[in-house]
This record gives structure tokens, sequence and C-alpha cells, in this order.
């Protein structure tokens, strides 16, 4: 919940391997507010409020993070799913504007993917908040060294995703990941599977930095437009994920230099499945925005009521940070130069370039043909 | 201790802009123990029998007979008294006149009270107002009665009271007792008899022969003497924008509770249920909530039974808006099912009721639809009665014919059973 500017987000200890694990263990129960958030009254031992009948989620069906500022966060079970299998990790500070955002999205179909989920995104932002990627100064061998912090990041993840579903489970637990670590100069993602990070600079067009492990962008990327690629009944089957049967943990990354201002959105497919286009998704992040002064949390939380109102039909996922040029940036064009930033000159090195390659085609699906949609 | 249960029945889907709420709740009691023995408190049994003029020889033989049957049925230990009704009402046994009013049932008591019921006789009118007074009053005369029963044997109108003062005595009696009535021969009136079993919780029926009166007795007694919970209430909680449109039982048998509530805590209406034994009870629960947004999910209602104050089971009702009209759309069958059942039980009374008004095409419409309705629930002993009272041209359609000449029996058959429903499941 909201610690507050500046205070930092704690994260819980990840179960060693070595515990014996139940193939489905009770689903992550976090204690009900006594208060029911929406009259104020008692909450009741069935999870309703005893004066007005709201149903009083518990933190793990909806949990909002705001640890500083400018980045705020909701993860909210929807409408139509009877479990939360997104889980959210954000960890920030004003002072510098520093901030590690972990979205996991677990699939559905395989067990206690609502933990894994969770035990993910705590390892995975605790992993990257204590380690910062310098190099040796140079751009090369920053961006070596920013490729191989979220290579171990990204094993982090898996491991706690594998840990969470024992040796006995037919379908181990399997989950997607996005992630964002941004420093006052610079901001770096990664993803694995389905879940998107989108640049949505005030002026200029928004982007999706994200590159999908998916039936749809294989689709695209061989010529399908969008819309087609995403209408397929195959479009949400993942081609990476991580987990016990995982393939490949090779992740789409890249970085980008921080010299234009605008929102950075994370988020899993039950938002953007109902606006995947960037600029549609910008349309719809505008029209939350207005009237929240800024605030991160109350865009994310419109942004989440926004998707429930379209059916809800997933669990829903919204994270974003306002990024803003730190004092000195050298303004360039287009808004933002993808890139590793050097101390002083701007290394021209395309977001494309540090864009891992998808994986092949061959042996794009799991036999348990994993989808989190 | 009684073992309580509870199953709800329901679509929680609502549509945008929805705001009302239907669902059946099932409450099942188990081990509910023998009446008396529980350790929940002492309990009484009256028996109040005509002995108007107009029972006559058989009629009297035969009440006689079962009121002995009865009177072997009750357990020992178990308060009892025995009442002769005429114009007015005398306490036939305990031979007391003032004082305690029942005595525990054991030996002596049980072979003293039936030769007191050797020398009931067939004589003056009927005033069953008094009667429920009288055995108000036997009943208040020991404290420490918690379950109350009575069983009511007439035979014909209440020719010696008004109805304003029946009507007031079975106001002084609800909630005091319980009472299931039963009618002999064809001179009573099925609505006068079964406004006393609605308001004081208990069931009406008519008994076709003498010869059936000392079962239908022994089978009363029986059932009484299996309810170890001699007192419950059905609670209902709803939000404090919510309304309550209706709370019915609706099966065994229907009846509407809805004006019978009483706040038994904040935004909490208590029903009285009287005493239970090992059974199910169904009950359709209609709220009525402000429609809120897509995706909001509440609760419209915690359905409990209390005995005393303690909650022995709790039933959740619950609304959840979506857009999603595959969701939205579908009617429970449980809830479908009771609706119809209700709706069969009053087109029953409205076709008969116009029927004896003389309104043959009111009548004729109103028991068709019964008929298309049974027909529809598979309610089959409602359709064999029905059979009775009319010539069915089409079930589906409803469409009948009303008999010439109708057994007086049979139509009152068809009145008395009208409220008692099928169950949609085994």
């Amino acid at each position: 919940m909201n610690d507050g500017p500046g205070v930092l987000w704690q994260p819980d200890e990840v179960p060693p391997e070595t515990e014996p694990v139940l193939s489905r263990p009770p689903t992550v129960v976090s204690a009900l507010p006594s208060v029911c958030p929406a009259c104020g009254g008692e909450v009741g031992i069935d999870g309703y409020c005893t004066q007005c009948g709201t149903k009083v989620k518990s933190q793990r069906d909806h949990d909002e993070q705001a640890p500083a500022s400018w980045v705020g966060g909701v993860c909210d079970i929807g409408v139509v799913h009877a479990r939360n299998e997104d889980a959210l990790a954000i960890a920030a500070t004003d002072q510098p504007r520093r901030a590690v955002i972990v979205v996991c999205d677990g699939v559905t179909t395989s067990d206690c993917s609502d933990v894994a989920s969770l035990a993910a995104v705590r390892a995975t932002t605790a992993f990257l908040w204590q380690s910062e990627p310098q190099g040796m100064g140079t751009p090369e061998s920053k961006a070596a060294a920013m490729r191989s912090t979220v290579t171990t990041a990204i094993a982090t993840a898996n491991e706690a995703v594998v840990g969470a579903t024992g040796p006995e489970s037919v379908t181990g637990a399997a989950a997607t990941l996005a992630l964002a670590v941004v420093t006052p100069e610079s901001i770096v993602h990664a993803n694995i599977g389905d879940s998107r990070v989108y640049w949505l600079p005030d002026e200029g067009e928004a982007v999706q930095w994200s590159t999908d492990h998916s039936m749809a962008q294989m689709e695209m990327d061989a010529g399908i437009s969008r819309a087609e690629a995403e209408a397929s009944p195959y479009a949400h089957t993942i081609t990476k994920w991580l987990g016990r049967d995982a393939t490949d943990l090779e992740p789409a990354l890249g970085e980008h230099r921080i010299d234009a201002a605008g929102w950075l959105l994370v988020c899993s497919d039950g938002l953007w499945n109902y606006a995947s286009d960037p600029a549609d998704l910008a349309e719809v992040f505008t029209e939350a925005a207005e009237g929240k002064n800024g605030s991160p949390l109350a865009i994310a939380t419109a942004l989440v009521d926004w998707a429930t109102d379209q059916g809800g039909h997933d669990n829903i996922t919204a994270a974003c940070a306002r990024i803003e040029p730190p004092e000195g940036a050298v303004p360039a064009s287009p808004a933002v130069v993808a890139g590793a930033a050097a101390d002083d000159e701007p290394t021209p090195l395309d977001a494309e370039d540090v864009t891992m390659p998808m994986m092949p085609p061959a042996g794009v699906t799991s036999p348990l043909d994993p989808t989190d949609g | 201790m009684a073992l309580f249960t509870s199953t709800v029945y329901q679509n929680e889907f609502l549509a945008r802009g929805s705001t009302d709420v239907n669902a059946i709740v099932t409450i099942t009691c188990a081990e509910a123990g023998v009446a008396g023995q529980t350790g929940a408190g002492d309990v009484g049994e009256i028996i109040m029998v005509d002995t108007s003029a107009s029972m006559g020889r058989i009629n009297m033989d035969a009440a006689k007979r079962a009121a002995m049957v009865a009177v072997d049925t009750i357990v020992d230990g178990t308060w009892f008294s025995i009442v002769a009704g005429s114009h007015q009402a005398y306490l036939a046994y305990p031979r007391v006149s003032h004082g305690a009013g029942m005595v525990q049932m054991n030996s002596e008591h049980r072979t003293k009270a039936k030769q007191a019921i050797t020398l009931f006789r067939a004589d003056g009118g009927t005033a069953m107002g008094s009667w429920l007074l009288l055995a108000r009053k036997l009943f208040a005369s020991i404290p420490s009665l918690v379950g109350k029963h009575a069983i009511l044997l007439t035979d014909g109108e209440n020719h010696n009271e008004a109805p304003e003062q029946l009507d007031a005595s079975i106001r002084a009696c609800i909630g005091q007792f319980q009472v299931d009535c039963r009618g002999i021969g064809v001179d009573w009136q099925v609505g006068e008899i079964r406004k006393i079993a609605q308001a004081l919780l208990g069931t009406v029926d008519v008994i076709p022969g003498p010869a059936e009166l000392p079962q239908v007795f022994h089978d009363l007694i029986a059932r009484s003497m299996g309810r170890g919970v001699p007192d419950a209430q059905l609670r209902v909680w709803t939000p404090q924008d919510a309304q309550i449109l209706f709370v019915r039982q609706v099966s065994p048998e229907v009846e509407d509770l809805s004006r019978r509530g009483t706040l038994a805590a904040p935004l909490t209406q208590a029903y009285p249920t009287g005493a239970w034994g090992d059974e199910s009870r169904d009950y359709h629960i209609g709220i009525r909530l402000p429609a809120k947004a897509i995706g909001t999910e509440q609760l419209a209602a915690r359905v409990q039974l209390a005995v005393n104050t303690d909650i022995l089971t709790q039933g959740l009702i619950k609304a959840r808006w979506s857009a999603d009209p595959v969701l939205t759309a579908r009617i429970s069958p449980e809830v479908a099912h009771y609706t119809g059942q209700t709706e069969l039980a009053s087109a029953i009374q409205e076709g008969l009721a116009a029927k004896a008004m003389g309104d043959e095409p009111t009548s004729t419409v109103k028991l068709g639809r019964a008929v298309q309705l049974a027909a529809e629930t598979g309610n089959t002993e409602a359709t064999d009665r029905l059979r009775k009272v009319v010539d069915i041209v089409d079930a589906v359609t409803g469409t009948v014919r009303l008999k010439k000449n109708i057994d007086k029996a049979d139509e009152m058959a068809l009145d008395t059973a009208s409220t008692r429903t099928t169950r949609i499941r085994g």
C-alpha cells in the first residue's frame, strides 16, 4: 500500500526451494482490511461490509502501490476470474528518482500461478533494486552490464516461479514478466511473454517498447496487421514464459535515455486487451489522467476501473511512472533517443539494437499450450 | 445440538442498471433430537377437539379415538392438556380450574386423560377463537415451556364468533404457539382454517373420512415430538441502502413471511419459523439494491438461521453487475421453479374463490393457468388434484373446462394442498 514518498518497499522472503511445496497450496490470501473502503463501515468475517455490503477485496485481489510520489500501480483481480494471478511489485525513491517496476501474469492453466507470479515480482524487484549496472563507464560495457543484470533478474524470477510448484505438479507454475528500471537518466525494460511496457510521451507518438512473445506478435512480424493478429484465437498463446518447462529465458529488452517528459506504463494484458495499439492506449491514458493532478496511483486506478468497465475478463495490472528529463538534458528529436546514455555524450544506439532476437518459430508452444488469456 | 446448513441458489449477475436480486436459500436441519429432551427447555402439546353438535356420533367417536392416539404418542415428560371446543372452550384434562393448566405426561396422566376423552359429547356450537385463547392461557401457565404446539380439529364453520373476533384471537396467539389445523367433512371453511394455520406457523389439511383421523393425529404429534429445535428465526441482513421485496417460504409449503419481520439487529429483519426437526425448508428472497457500476460485487443479503441469539447457519446472497449478457440473462432454475410454484398456489386459490363466487370465466382462466403451471413445474400431485375439478383440454396452453359435478371434498383437497410445493432437487 502507499507508504508515502521516499519509503522503501520491503520484499518478502521467497521460500527456499528445499521447502516442501504442495502441488496446490491455498491461494495467497492476505488479511482483509477491517474498514470498508466504500462507506467506512466494519468489514464482516465473510469479507463483506456489515453496513453497505461492499465486497472488500483482500490485498492479493486488489493491491495498490505507490512507494514514491511519481510512480504507482494497481493490481486487480478483475471481474471474471476467481483468482488474481497477476502480480505487481514497485520499489522507488523520490531522491534520486529511481524505480523498479515488475509485473507478472500467471498462466491460468498452470498450478499455483497466483503464488508464482507474486513470488516472482517480489524476488525480481528485490534483486533489481540492489543492483545498479554501471559497467566500466563506456556505453558498450554499460549495455553489457545491463544485459547481464536483466538476465540475472529473469533467472531470479524464473527460480521463484519454478519454486512455487512441487515436482509432483503436472502443470508447473508459469508466468509472463515485464520489468522497467528507471534511473534519473535512463529507462531499461525487459519482458518475457506478453506483459508490456509502453512509453507515452507528452508530445509525440506513443510507442510499445516491449515486444510480445506471442503468436500474435509472430503473425505481426510476418506482416499481418495488429488488429487481425490479435483477433486470432491463438493470439494469446505465448511463446516464452517463466516456469519449470520454460525453453527460452532470453528477454526482449531495451534501454532509453530520458530526454523528454511523459509516462512509462507497465501493464498486463488485462489492460492492453482493450487498447492494444499504443495510440489507442495513449488515448485511454489521457482520459484516465484527467483531473488526477498527475497522481500515478490515481491514474493507475482509473486505468484499472476502465478495463473493469470493458468487462474485466482478465486480471488487470497497470503501473505508471511520471518521467521528467533531468535538468540540463539535451532535448533530442525524436523526443526520446533510444540508447545507452554515456556520461557526457549521447550514444545513438538504437533500442532495436539491444532487443534480443525472438525465439525461432520452432517449438513455439509447449505441450501444455499455455495461454494467459 | 442440531446442525443447520444452508445453500444459496441464484444468478448473482445483474445487467447494467438492474436492481433486483432473487435467490432461493435452502436451510437444512439435522440431528434435531426429540422435543423437550435436548436441554433446550420443556415443550408442551395441546389437543383441541371440536365437540360441537355437528360432529355427530361417527365423527365424534373417530375424534375420541384420534385424541387417545395423540395422548399415546406424546412422549413422557412433555407438558400437555386436552381442550374440548364448542361455542365455549373447556379444559378436559387436567381437570383443574386454576393454576397450572398443563401436566407432564406419565402413565398415570395418560390413563386419566384417555378417561376424560371418553366423556366427550357432541353438543353446542363453534367458537374457535375461544379455543385458541384458552390454549394460549394454558401454555402461559407453564413458564418453563420453550416449545408450544397444538392440534386443532374442527368440522364446521365458526358460527358463534364474528370474523373480527376470530381475527383478534388469532392475533393474540401469534408468536405464542404453533398450531396444525385439520378439518373433517366438507362443512368447514378452508379460508377460515388456513388463516389460523398460516398465522400460527402450522399446516392445514382436509381429512377425507373419520377412519383416517387417528393416523393423522398420530403423525402430527410424532412430527411435533421430532422437532428438537423448539423455536428458530430466519434472519435477513440487507445493506443500508437496500429494500427487502419479499421473504417467502416456498418449500415444503408456500408461506409469505414478508410482513412478519421484526428488527432483530441493525439492518437485520427476523422472521418466525417455529420449531425444526430433521428437515429442509426453502426460502425465496427478493432484494432491491441501487444499481452499481459494471464490475461491482456486493452482498445483497446475509440469510441466517438463529436460535435465540445464536446464528447457526448463514448463506450469502450476492450481486455482481456485469456487461456480459450471457451471464446476466441466465435465470436460476431454482428461482424459476419456485416462482412458478408460488404462482400455482395463487392461481388455484383465486380460481376456487372465483368459482365459489359464481364467476366461472375467471375461475376457468385461473384454474387453466394452474394446470399449465403444474405441468411446467412438474407438480404431478397438483395436476392430479386439479383433474378432479377441471377437464384438461390442453395442459400446455392451460385450456380447461370446469367439471359439472365436483365432489366438494376434492375441491377442498385442492384448496388446502394448493400451497404444497414440489422440489426441483431430490
